[in-house]
């Protein structure tokens, strides 16, 4: 399917054996950062409380992460390109809302079956598009015309519901979030297959591989024959499908679709893509950073609570942390400019 | 980028001109159907947003009372931005030249001046819901600001606190969560469970988070502590029911929904829905359809003199309003009532549960 096989040097987390030279292990130990991050985060919070080491705790985080996750791989893609998507709040409340209102629920009589996940999946899709439309038809920045489509999706989730929250009663629909397989609710099972799918797209199809190629260089990309509109176009797509699963999950979650079902999701998902290792400059990163990155975020919250840690710091603590975790992951020795 | 790319699709100019036009046309389409027609007062209510089912309700009861006396209703929002709040009102001010009755839950306490310096200067009535700075009376501004009302918070804060306390048995730990730590209701508020702790010395607080208001924030939280106390947890209080919301979905992915107390505030929809379930135990109803319009019906009355509000005494001009502690035993009244909210507009302080306390 692909003709580029070769692993770009410049991913975080190598996918490919190699060497063990010196200069190697160097460029190993950064690529890896993330995951030290992790694991040191995991060590520290668990030698003051052994409850986080928990199975029951364990998958309390892996519930609280499925949304977040599902959200920040969407955004992956985008970041990749070098661009950015300011939408995902919007995108997410009308995907909620398109579920709440098909299922069984306290604001109409519709009862459809489950097949409305498909629905609320394109609704993403066709919002994400329009963000790749307008960024490239009209040649706005991306920073602007996703902010812009995020104000509109979230404006069509205020007036379709004229404020209001609704409720949602379909137990079909509710038991994502509560029938558990092996212990995992089957909305982490769902996060889990949308990485799955991530990981997929991103290694394995061409437009994976350009959208690494574009954001680390589009004008060789161009002049190598990528169609660097049209993967534009199909990664803003692709981005919001992943915010349309979220979607679903926050409703099965917390059971109503509101047009702020989602507010502080875009901040959490922006800082775990870039915790994981992936440049805001775009042209490396993949999913399995994304996810680190997010177990970062979650475990540092529910860290927090665990120890005690006063209210007021936390959010200190937050900042630090990032900052850590992105110098480790990051190299800049070769960047002359930062931006 | 390519020559080949600026040559396809709209290009910018002619997007913008088409853009203006359009602009244009919906302006000049709703210049139109606001009629401001002269000697006829105008009402309107200044608040947050019309995202969130609180200010809904709101502006919905000013609605109905606008069309109760038969006169034109703008609502302004401010989207959480004193400079367009500010702004939106004074050059409605301008438009009606002064002709308005004026009813504004100010974004931010420093707001309430300016807005009724600016209301007093162009003649028009102006009454402020919740938010105002402490020395800023509408006895200074006779008669132009009729009213402020409030709601205890402290002391609602710890009749939910009650409430929970009672559904527990009067003993155990307890968790409570918090709005955003500088808010004014959310200080308040946790006052009112503090003052309740002191009256249950059998009840521990286990443990103080904040979640900003967000049942998104409250739902980690839950789930750390069910980890850190588990089975000492014997309830949980929230500062306000989206966030009880939370914890009670966070209770439900593991099978205990229902079988702790918590308890909210605000009498939201869902909070009531959840009382009658038996996963809320207690929430309080403000009713926001009845604070949106008997603000304006107090401005009206005072603008047309039917009100003389020099005379009246302070605490009808400053009050706490009395609201609705909801719990099993009212909760389908206050449903029946937020389903088909109707209130005596002309029984303007029935309400009045004292004047404000400045603590």
């Amino acid at each position: 399917m692909s003709k580029l096989t070769a692993a770009p040097t410049r991913q975080a987390v190598s996918t490919t054996t190699t060497g063990l030279g010196f200069t190697s292990m160097h460029s190993l130990l950064q690529r890896f950062a993330p995951l030290l991050v992790l694991l040191a985060l995991g060590l520290c919070i668990g030698a003051f409380n052994h409850d986080f080491f928990d199975p029951m705790n364990l998958a309390r985080i892996a519930v609280s992460a499925a949304i977040p996750l599902t959200i920040a791989l969407g955004g992956t893609f985008v970041i990749q390109l070098g661009s950015i998507d300011l939408s995902a709040e919007g995108i997410v409340a009308v995907s909620a809302i398109t579920v709440s209102m098909l299922v069984e629920n306290s604001y109409n009589d519709n009862h459809h079956g489950l097949w409305v996940l498909a629905v609320a999946i394109a609704a993403g899709t066709a919002l994400g598009f329009a963000n790749g439309m307008l960024h490239v038809f009209l040649r706005i920045p991306s920073f602007i015309a996703t902010l812009a489509v995020g104000f509109v999706a979230t404006g069509i989730g205020t007036a379709w519901l004229s404020g209001n929250t609704i409720r949602v009663s379909d137990t079909a629909l509710r038991s994502i979030a509560i029938t558990r397989y092996v212990g995992l609710p089957l909305s982490v099972w769902i996060g889990l297959l949308a990485l799955a799918i991530a990981w997929f797209v991103h290694r394995h199809t061409l437009l994976g591989r350009h959208a690494l190629a574009v954001g680390g260089g589009e004008d060789l990309a161009r002049l190598n024959g990528v169609r660097v509109r049209r993967v534009r176009i199909a990664i803003f797509a692709l981005a919001g499908a992943f915010y349309g699963v979220a979607g679903i999950l926050a409703v099965a979650q917390y059971g109503q679709g509101h047009a702020l079902i989602a507010d502080g999701q875009l901040f959490v998902a922006i800082t775990a893509i870039v915790v994981g290792g992936t440049s805001l400059a775009g042209g490396n990163g993949s999913p399995l950073n994304t996810l680190i990155g997010t177990l970062i975020v979650v475990v540092l919250g529910n860290g927090m609570v665990l120890l005690g840690v006063p209210p007021y710091v936390q959010q200190g603590i937050q900042g630090v942390l990032i900052i850590v975790a992105v110098t480790l992951a990051l190299n800049r020795s070769h960047r002359r400019i930062v931006k | 980028m390519s020559k080949q790319d600026q040559h396809t699709g709209v290009s910018r100019r002619d997007f913008i001109k088409l853009g203006a036009g359009a602009a244009f046309a919906a302006v000049g389409g709703g210049m139109s159907g606001l009629s401001f027609g002269a000697g006829q007062t105008t009402l309107a209510c200044s608040f947050r947003s019309l995202t969130n089912p609180y200010y809904t309700a709101f502006n919905k009861g000013a609605q109905n009372f606008a069309k109760s006396v038969g006169l034109p209703y703008v609502p302004l929002t401010t989207e959480g931005s004193s400079e367009k709040g500010i702004a939106d009102i004074r050059a409605l001010l301008q438009k009606t030249g002064g002709n308005l009755v004026l009813n504004v839950d100010p974004n931010d306490s420093a707001d309430a001046r300016v807005i009724v310096e600016a209301c007093s200067k162009a003649g028009a009535y102006v009454t402020t819901i919740w938010n105002k700075p402490k020395d800023l009376h509408p006895w200074d501004f006779n008669p132009n600001y009729v009213a402020h009302m409030s709601f205890d918070g402290v002391a609602y804060g710890e009749s939910t606190a009650t409430e929970l306390f009672k559904a527990m048995g009067g003993k155990g730990g307890v968790v409570a969560i918090g709005g955003i730590f500088s808010n004014v209701p959310a200080i308040e508020r946790k006052a009112g469970l503090m003052a309740a702790l002191k009256k249950f010395p059998d009840i521990q607080l286990l443990d103080f988070q904040v979640a900003d208001w967000d049942s998104q924030k409250a739902f980690p939280i839950m789930q750390a502590w069910m980890t850190r106390f588990n089975s000492k947890i014997k309830g949980v209080w929230a500062a306000n029911d989206d966030m009880a919301l939370g914890a009670i979905e966070a209770l439900r992915a593991e099978g205990l929904a229902g079988q702790l107390p918590v308890s909210g505030m605000d009498g939201t929809q869902p909070g009531l829905a959840a009382i009658k379930a038996g996963e809320l135990v207690t929430t309080v109803d403000w009713d926001p359809y009845w604070l949106g319009g008997i603000g304006l019906s107090m401005g009206l009355q005072a603008q047309q003199k039917k009100l003389q509000v020099a005379s009246l005494p302070k605490d009808q001009r400053e009050s706490f309003c009395k609201a609705t502690l909801v719990n099993k035993s009212n909760v389908q009244t206050v449903m029946a009532r937020a389903t088909a909210p109707n209130a005596d507009w002309n029984n303007l302080y029935a309400r009045v549960a004292g004047p404000v306390v400045y603590r």
